[in-house]
Formats: C-alpha cells, structure tokens, sequence
C-alpha cells in the first residue's frame, strides 16, 4: 500500500539570511511542496527559530533536509505528520 | 548549464546573503578617491617641475594605477576572505552544524572576489579619466599646459562625483559631501603649491 507525506511541521534553526520570504520560497520550489508556511518563533543575533508547515503531495523529508542545509538551516524536530494513502490506493 | 539570468540571479542572492553591497560601496569611493588623488599629486607635481613631454605623466599615472589596482586586488581579496572565514565560523557556532556547501558558504567564497575587483578597478577607473588629457596631448589632440588645466578640471569633476554619491548615500545635502571631497583635493593643490612653488 503507498502512503504519501501531504503535510509537515518541522521545528528549524536557521541563519537570519536568507530572510523569511526567500527561504519560504526557495522551499516552495522543490516539485513535491504545494505551498510553505514559515512562522517566526524566536530571533537571535545570527539565528531565527522558525516552525515551518510544508503541504504538498508525496514530500520527501531527505529533498527538504537537504533544502534546508543548503540554505544555512537544520531541522531541530518533527513535530507533526500527516500522511494519506495516496489517490491510486483509495478503494 | 546556468543560464546569464540565473548566474546574475545567484550573484544577486550571493550580495544580499554577504551585505556586500554596503562594504563594496565604500571601496569603491575610497579607492575612487585614492587613484583621483594620487594622479592629482602626479599632475601638479609635474606641473610644478614643468614637466612637458605628456608620455613621461600618463606613464606615471599609469604606474601608479597599476601599483593601487594590484594592491587593491590582493589587499581586497586577502582581507575579505579572512574577514568571511571568520563570518562562517560564527555562523557555524551560532547553529552547531557545518555550513559546507551551503548558500552562505558558497557566497563567502564569491564575495572576495567581487571585493578585490572593486577595490582593485576603481582607483584605475578615477585614475583613467585625470589622464585621459594627456592621452589626448600624446596624439596631438591639446597642447600639454591645456592638458593640465583640463585633467585637474576633470580631476576635481570626479571628486565631486564621488561625493555626491556619498551624499546620495548618507540621503544628506549631496553637493555639500561633493564639497568635501572637493576641499580634499585642494588640500594636496595647496601643498604641492607649497612645496614646488609655481
């Protein structure tokens, strides 16, 4: 049976630049990311703690992680899943 | 394959990312003002010594551009890279994790590069235009003492300019900081005066 990740709240650390609107959007270009939310939780001198809700169809958690290391930010937790069988499987 | 767009497109991240905009600003007029200066101080010294033959002057402006464009390139890109490296290891602190092959990464070894051209090309640039007079006297086009009058013209155009930029920058009286490179300027015309007594 295939499953698909449709949504993701991660808990990030990132570096203050590229700032909120870049990084939602250089997120948003990955093929499987239908839209980005980025909220800012706390603020550093060179770092954002950021909670970031991804929804898309099939997200691939490694394609993201590795987005995100690229751009200067780690993934501190996963903090909610949500997964559905995906249309092909539905009875 | 980049695209020119996308290259252009990643340098244009690469500043943002490194505030090297702000940074490559000031080394440009600094720089600016250096190569102005320094072939003013050519220019009068050589009026001053009433030196006529306008190749001997381009070839010392010329030696001069070339010695600040040098120091500049090296100078820039040294100190920048160093300045970046330390930049990295910070951010690497700040979210303990390696930023290898990341976009800050990436743009800290871009940006001394564009430092060094711009600390490096803008004193040559300044420089090229107070000789271009003499240029034109080597080839006959103005005779050497009309040189001189239209290069320390030209010499002063440029200062102003530089300061104007300032003013537009700081979003203060433009022609006022045009003034003070301007005053700079007369600064070294008074000395030279002084000193090689015309």
């Amino acid at each position: 049976m295939q499953h698909s990740v449709r949504r993701l709240v991660l808990d990030v650390l990132k570096l203050r630049d590229p700032p909120l609107t870049e990084f939602a959007s250089t997120l948003c270009s990955l093929p499987s990311i239908e839209g980005v939310k980025v909220s800012l939780v706390e603020i550093d001198q060179n770092t954002e703690s950021v909670k970031v809700t991804i929804e898309g169809n099939d997200i691939n958690l490694e394609d993201v992680k590795k987005l995100m290391k690229d751009h200067g930010a780690v993934i501190h937790s996963i903090d909610e899943v949500l997964v559905q069988k995906t249309p092909s499987d539905k009875p | 394959m980049e695209s020119l767009n996308q290259i252009i497109n990643r340098i244009k991240l690469y500043i943002k990312v490194t505030h090297i905009g702000d940074i490559a600003r000031r080394y440009f007029v600094k720089n600016g003002m250096d190569g102005s200066m320094t072939v003013l101080g050519i220019i009068l010294g050589s009026w001053a010594a009433k030196v006529e033959d306008p190749y001997v002057i381009v070839m010392a402006g010329f030696g001069a551009c070339l010695a600040m464009g040098v120091s500049g390139l090296f100078g820039a890109y040294i100190t920048e890279k160093a300045e970046r490296k330390r930049i990295i290891k910070d951010l690497e602190e700040s979210i303990l994790s390696d930023l290898d092959g990341s976009l800050q990464q990436n743009a800290s070894e871009f940006v001394p590069a564009l430092a060094a051209l711009v600390d490096g090309l803008s004193p040559s640039l300044t420089a090229t235009v107070s000789l271009i007079p003499f240029i034109m006297s080597m080839i006959g086009l103005l005779s050497i003492w009309d040189s001189y009058v239209i290069s320390m013209i030209l010499t002063f155009a440029t200062l102003f300019a530089l300061g104007l930029f300032l003013g537009r920058v700081a979003r203060e009286r433009m022609w006022l900081y045009g003034l003070q490179m301007v005053a700079a300027g007369a600064v070294i015309t008074l000395i030279v005066y002084v000193l090689g007594g015309f």
